[in-house]
């Protein structure tokens, strides 16, 4: 029985093998019940492990969310993949789990997200000077200050 | 202590000021910035400005592939470079499903819990150096000199260990190596009486720790706290006994805790660690038997299957992950690296909310950040 069985807006969940993936749980939810299933986590005593993002735009034109919840005490760990337009702007979870809020700042920082709702989102680990668009984890960013290569090919 | 959160916000009319601790402090331990509100002493607000030492490990591991990033997770961390580094390889494995020799697993556990122990002897030397007492810091050092000459006989490098191999590790060790080793043991435990009365039962460090800077347990589900300064709060969780690796599972060990959260229980949990450090190293060197080092077979490209993976080590400052996401290349799609002083660091806004500009250099370095690692 699943944790997130009742929620709408949860379209797949999987259990993976533990021994060779090192999680327990795969789920696949769409943007709108981001809130709900942060809620249904943070109820039920998990904690905010790992929040990052995947730019999938060539694979399948998404970014893909990765929220990873954990809990203390028996070992459960759930794995939720959003896939969203890259236009989009999920909804921030940072008024729940406060770990987002940093973990939210860095994928805004890196692949340029933004989302709706969060306290203060402003770039964490590039300067806060860095040109406004480039975001380094993007698979087609450039370093804006690099004059590229011997030949001034981009690099 | 619902007392810490009663610290009115900023009143009309009220002297207040903001002050600047870092980026270049003694006591941030790397670069880091608080900006801090305070009123008098008291501080009010507390903002953790990180980044100073982002050097785009993530970015690096989607421009090579497995084996060209080996060499990087010791430097995400490099004061317990050894733990990240053979973490790594131990993921690599895991998804690749690579044996690891017997051998090669014994010479991991001594070199993770030596490296975990001149990790901890770090701390416990600059901590004290951060609260203003100068000698232990000697101590420590001197005898964290010798952890690092005993690694440095074997894996040819001091902090930034590339010791791992996937399916081993790079040379074996010999038996004087062992014999330096069981040595350091006995040593390092005639040692630490000198700690006990030099630091722990000294009245000015326990007024400097004691009470200060306690994490509520709210904290561990909000932030996801862990290594020591959850321990230390009366959580017996530890990676190596919760989700064993390797073959820790073999060992004998406690995880030691404490009840209080604030940076005396910090530093006593560390204590404890150490020896219990000591514990499983002895054990390894007894046990260690004869055999290869390597793996005999392992692949030559590293193609893990097309999926997302997650592997975590307990390394000296907690939950150490990594989250891999292959698309069956040579190369990863995305490798993610959770770091533990991330999430301690995060909380840092709610902790030092009340507590004493000084106290704020005291709760830093109970947490024992790397920043670097923080900033990836």
């Amino acid at each position: 029985m699943s944790i997130l069985a009742n929620i709408a807006g949860v379209r797949e969940s999987a259990d993976v093998d533990y021994t060779a993936r090192g999680f327990h749980h795969l789920h696949t939810i769409d943007s709108a019940a981001l809130s709900d299933v942060a809620r249904t986590f943070f109820a039920e005593g998990y904690y905010l492990e790992m929040m990052t993002c995947q730019d999938r735009r060539k694979v399948d034109q998404v970014f893909r969310l990765v929220y990873q919840f954990s809990r203390l005490g028996s070992l459960d760990r759930h794995v939720i993949n959003l896939d969203m337009d890259p236009k989009d702007q999920p909804l921030s979870i940072a008024l729940i789990f406060p770990a987002a809020d940093w973990l939210e700042r860095e994928v805004f920082d890196m692949y340029g997200v933004v989302f709706q709702g969060h306290p203060d989102l402003k770039r964490i680990l590039m300067p806060e000077d860095y040109p406004e668009g480039s975001h380094p984890l993007l698979k087609d960013f450039v370093d804006p200050e690099s004059k590229g290569d011997a030949n001034g090919q981009p690099v | 202590m619902a007392s810490r959160f009663d610290v009115v916000p900023d009143r009309e009319n009220r002297d207040t000021y903001f002050l600047n601790m870092g980026p270049q402090h003694p006591s941030t331990h790397g670069v880091l910035r608080l900006k801090l509100h305070l009123d008098g002493e008291t501080i009010l607000s507390a903002e953790p400005v990180i980044g100073y030492g982002h050097r785009a490990h993530e970015k690096m591991a989607e421009n090579r592939d497995f084996l060209q990033f080996l060499p990087n997770p010791s430097r995400v961390d490099y004061i317990s470079g050894m733990i990240y580094n053979i973490g790594y390889c131990q993921a690599i494995e895991r998804t690749m499903g690579i044996e690891v020799p017997e051998r090669a697993e014994y010479i991991r556990i001594i070199g993770n819990e030596l490296n975990r122990i001149s990790s901890h002897l770090l701390w416990l030397g600059t901590f004290l150096l951060d609260l203003g007492a100068f000698t232990p810091f000697l101590y420590a050092f001197d005898d964290r000199e010798k952890i690092l000459d005993i690694l440095d006989s074997v894996t040819g490098s001091r902090l930034t260990y590339c010791y791992g191999r996937f399916g081993g590790v790079v040379m074996d060790v010999d038996d004087t190596f062992l014999r330096n080793v069981s040595d350091f043991c006995t040593y390092f435990k005639t040692r630490f009486p000198i700690y006990q009365d030099l630091v722990i039962d000294n009245v000015i460090f326990h007024e400097r720790t004691v009470g200060v800077g306690i994490f509520d347990q709210d904290l561990v589900q909000k932030y996801g706290v862990s290594g020591p300064a959850l321990r230390a709060m009366g959580h017996a969780s530890d990676v190596r006994k919760d989700e064993p690796y390797g073959i820790y599972d073999r060992f004998e060990f406690d995880i030691p805790i404490q009840q209080e959260g604030d940076c005396f229980a910090r530093s006593l949990v560390r204590m404890e660690e150490m020896l219990q450090s000591i514990r499983i190293v002895e054990q390894a060197v007894k046990g260690i038997p004869e055999g290869p080092f390597m793996a005999a077979k392992v692949p030559k490209r590293i193609r893990p299957a097309e999926g997302e993976y997650y592997f975590c080590v307990e390394s000296a400052r907690g939950n150490f992950g990594m989250y891999i996401v292959s698309d069956g290349s040579d190369i990863p799609f995305r490798h993610k690296l959770r770091t533990p002083s991330f999430a301690n660091m995060a909380t840092m806004p709610d902790v030092m909310r009340g507590e004493l500009l000084s106290d704020a250099v005291a709760i830093l370095g109970s947490i024992d950040i790397v920043v670097p690692e923080i900033d990836r």
